[in-house]
């Protein structure tokens, strides 16, 4: 009898320890962010003696924008701590299956986490404020209390959630890049869509012209003989791209649209399956013979079948291509932002690095200023335990000091002022804008990359001017910075183009599309349930096989399989869709011209 | 034998019968059962709604059958649920032919007479088992990844291939490969079962044998191989009835764009277009479909079953 329930022990005792193993894997995949930040509890008090120490505590950031989970760390994290005693839990829904996927999961457990920020003011959006998922601003006067800054310096961003989205008397969120009242395009340097390529090695190609977006393809290939390994002696490829940011459609393909002037949104309505011309009426499906959705896809295949596809694009995230990329494996870049990691100011120095190189037909998209500010949005989730301490942070982000700490680190660490105006230290020079150089203790350590704000939302325009000083809140604008003088590659590339920036050679040479601000007071017209099933089974389909059309073996391959896209997506409502789309714009169409 | 303690034990005897006893030892049995067997059961509503996270299942719109008729209502979508449904089985069918491979494991692990030799392979071989099916993709990331992967280090090295090759990405034999995966990650597990089988089979029958001038192979061929069958018979038969339900996290971690065509069974279906397609009702709707298959299947099995070994199994 005791012998038995010996066993039975053994057995109860060694299941048990078989399931700890298992919950001790599992806990080591949740979060594999080790607290890298040096945090010394005793320093805290510098800036507020006056003030009671408060309680820390841990906010839960949902970031459907973020590429980064687990907590904050380094620079960004040491402010946060000492300004509000608060460290934040970055939830990245991009990191977790993507797409709708960790929303999902988190409505139907019916707490979206403390501060939430959105992709896009979409069903999404506007299903977590009809479920009250979303905490309302005005409820026991809590935007006046702790929202000082969002009334002084973004009153009508305030303004156009209560009135879309809050029935007139509600808020649940603010929209990012809010901008100054004025025409034309609100960025100042580089666009957001343009090709750019290694400049150093179009150089040595003799500069061929290049009239077409298909044209890139021969010179890439000659580019990536001329530089076949890179520094860490691994392949180069021309495109490395990422699947983790598709929605509605591959993300990297559609970029080409942004280089003719076209977007997914019209800048009103939530994207769907048109592309949408930023300052026209002219509106194209995305499966339309010719679109630029569809030119994409066969510019990737042609450029696979030549080598020049990273085969690893289905199966890496963004991070994973951003290494790529300082490693100096790639050779173009559509957004003037991926390059950053490859431009350090060692290598622009020596005349290396990326710059825009235009193709003839290009027609640039460029976004206007928007007082009312864009689609990504700030809320508070309802079931925040400390919702004032969250919106303070929100708060200070939309001050001129919080943007600019959010941004570029506290005053005195990267940068500082001098005679006003605001002057980089020397570790800014070498960190900016996305090195991976080591962050002094006092300042929270580690290294300037990895520390930088991982929530990936903005709050104002960066070529807002800063009240504070005058000049624009983005580094690269300052009087300091436009001073100085220009790197070799910088002035390589304005000796051939005979502009300065990217921007004033688009406006000078009239290939900017600018889109014009648009506001009513009312939401858009939301698609029926049975649309959105339809939307949402399609999206899968036009995803699935764009990456399949990327990597078929031959032209006979592509052709079929572009067939059975077409006639699957088509079967499963696409046309329907496309209609709703259509009609849509229209409305927006007829805004644009009055406003 | 002690006079005081008896009575005592005729009080507690008096009122119980032997039926209602043994009623209530499997009392908590069948709570368990009624809590995780039947109780989801409820969780089919919500394919009559149409349900929107976040809200709750009785403030949605009640639809009735649209999200059944909806199945097959539509060529195209019609056309998914047999790609799906072919997946299932395929995977299905390649996991039952390769069921036989934990048999002749065991029948040759048992002959091992290496003592510490036997324990180690059968330790390595059964340890995979308790690893995650995400530790598996980290470790066939490591071999097949296309810029660090071990395998594509070697081949270029080799002189085999010229350029990496990003094998995970590859459609190709898609069902083997997964049917290879998990055929290494549950071989020792499942070879466990038939070494029990073995070590209960009467050290006479091999005696006898031996007198009679069979070799090693004539021993397991004659004696090891028919003392295993039963239990490989009702393995069989249990697997049969599950031949739908292949799971969802081996196909999960490994499905991409590429080759989601082959690899997408009926779980992983299920979970696509609910979770990632936005729609829950339709979703639950295809899973009630899998119930149906399962019984179905059972009734087969539980048919093969009598014809084959003369008994039933429920």
């Amino acid at each position: 009898m005791r012998k038995k329930t010996r066993r039975t022990w053994l057995v109860l005792l060694s299941s048990m320890l078989v399931l700890s193993m298992l919950a001790a894997c599992s806990s080591k995949n949740n979060d594999p962010q080790p607290i890298a930040s040096a945090n010394n509890p005793g320093t805290t008090t510098e800036g507020d003696t006056d003030k009671p120490q408060r309680e820390e505590i841990t906010i839960d950031v949902f970031s459907m924008l973020s590429n980064f989970s687990g907590e904050q760390t380094g620079w960004f994290a040491h402010v946060l701590k000492e300004k509000f005693n608060v460290k934040l839990n970055i939830i990245a829904s991009n990191l977790e299956g993507g797409g709708d996927i960790k929303f999902q999961s988190m409505m139907a457990a019916g707490d979206l986490g403390d501060l939430v920020v959105f992709g896009a003011t979409d069903s999404k959006y506007l299903d977590a404020i009809a479920a009250g998922m979303l905490l309302d601003w005005t409820k026991d006067g809590l935007v006046d209390t702790y929202g000082k800054n969002m009334q002084q310096y973004a009153p009508k961003a305030l303004e156009k959630n209560k009135a879309q989205f809050g029935g007139g008397t509600s808020i649940y969120g603010i929209g990012n890049e809010v901008g100054a009242e004025s025409d034309g395009p609100s960025e100042a340097l580089e666009l957001n869509y343009h090709p750019n390529l290694r400049w150093d090695l179009y150089e040595q190609l003799g500069r061929p012209e290049i009239n077409t977006m298909e044209d890139y393809l021969p010179v890439l290939k000659a580019m990536q003989e001329l530089q076949p390994r890179s520094d860490s002696d691994k392949p180069t490829y021309a495109f490395s791209m990422w699947s983790d940011w598709d929605g509605n459609m591959m993300m990297n393909t559609k970029a080409w649209a942004g280089m003719h002037g076209y977007e997914e949104s019209d800048g009103f309505n939530p994207g769907g399956f048109t592309l949408v011309s930023a300052d026209t009426e002219d509106v194209q499906g995305i499966l339309d013979e010719n679109s630029y959705y569809m030119r994409g896809l066969r510019l990737y295949f042609d450029a696979n079948q030549m080598g020049l596809v990273d085969p690893d694009s289905i199966t890496q995230n963004f991070d994973e291509a951003v290494n790529k990329m300082r490693d100096g494996q790639l050779l173009f870049s559509w957004f003037s932002w991926f390059d950053d990691a490859y431009n350090t100011p060692e290598r622009m120095e020596e005349g290396k690095g990326f710059h825009l190189v235009p193709f003839n037909e290009a027609r640039s998209y460029s976004y206007g200023f928007d007082p009312y500010g864009g689609n990504r949005v700030w809320s508070i989730g309802s079931k925040a335990e400390h919702p004032e301490r969250v919106m303070e942070i929100i708060d200070w982000l939309y001050s001129p000091e919080g943007n600019m700490t959010a941004n570029y680190g506290p005053e005195g660490m990267a940068w500082e002022l001098k005679d006003g105006k605001p002057v980089l230290t020397a570790l800014g020079e070498e960190a900016f804008p996305a090195n991976k150089t080591p962050i002094p203790d006092e300042f929270g350590g580690g290294v300037w990359d990895d520390g930088r704000n991982q929530i990936n939302n903005t709050t104002f325009k960066s070529t807002m001017i800063n009240p504070d000083n005058g000049d624009p809140y983005d580094y690269s604008l300052w009087t300091s910075t436009l001073a100085k003088d220009p790197t070799k590659l910088e002035e390589n590339w304005r000796s051939v183009m005979g502009a300065s920036t990217a921007v004033e050679w688009f406006v000078n040479n009239d290939k900017i599309a600018v889109q014009k601000s648009i506001y009513t007071g009312q939401p858009y017209v939301e698609m029926t349930d049975d649309l959105k099933q339809k939307q949402g089974q399609v999206a899968s389909v036009i995803k699935e096989y764009s990456w399949k059309l990327i990597y078929a073996k031959d032209e006979a391959q592509f052709n079929q399989l572009k067939d059975e896209m077409i006639n699957k997506a088509k079967g499963l409502g696409y046309d329907d869709v496309v209609e709703f789309n259509k009609e849509q714009h229209k409305v927006v169409f007829e805004l644009r011209k009055n406003s | 034998m002690n006079p005081v303690v008896e009575p005592k034990r005729k009080r507690i005897n008096f009122s119980i019968s032997l039926r209602y006893r043994l009623l209530l030892y499997a009392a908590p049995f069948l709570v368990l059962v009624l809590i995780f067997s039947y109780f989801p059961l409820y969780g089919w509503t919500y394919a009559f709604f149409n349900y929107r996270v976040g809200f709750p299942l009785f403030e949605t719109e009640f639809v009735g059958f649209k999200w059944f008729t909806s199945i097959i209502s539509n060529e195209y979508q019609v056309q998914e649920v047999v790609r799906v449904m072919k997946n299932t089985f395929g995977i299905s069918t390649l996991g039952l032919l390769t069921s036989v491979f934990p048999v002749i494991f065991a029948i040759f692990l048992v002959e091992i007479r290496t003592n510490w030799y036997k324990r180690l392979v059968q330790t390595l071989t059964t340890l995979p088992n308790f690893i995650s099916w995400v530790l598996v993709y980290a470790i066939a990331f490591m071999l097949f990844s296309v810029d660090s992967g071990i395998i594509n280090k070697l081949m270029i090295s080799l002189g085999l291939q010229s350029q990496p090759v990003n094998y995970l990405a590859s459609s190709e034999h898609i069902w083997l490969k997964m049917t290879l995966w998990s055929l290494w990650k549950g071989l020792g597990w499942s070879a466990i079962l038939y070494i029990a089988a073995i070590t209960s089979i009467d050290q006479e029958l091999y005696d006898a044998a031996k007198v009679d001038g069979a070799g090693r192979f004539r021993l397991m061929w004659h004696i090891t191989l028919p003392g295993v069958m039963s239990t490989f018979f009702v393995l069989l038969l249990l697997s049969i009835a599950n031949f739908i339900n292949n799971g969802l996290e081996q196909y999960f971690v490994f499905q991409n764009s590429l080759n989601k065509d082959t690899i997408e069974v009926l779980d992983l279906y299920v979970y696509n277009t609910g979770l990632v397609g936005y729609n829950f009702s339709f979703a639950t709707a295809v899973s009630m479909l899998k119930s149906l298959v399962s019984i179905f299947l059972l009734f087969v099995a539980n048919q093969l079953s009598k014809w084959v070994r003369g008994e039933s199994i429920i």
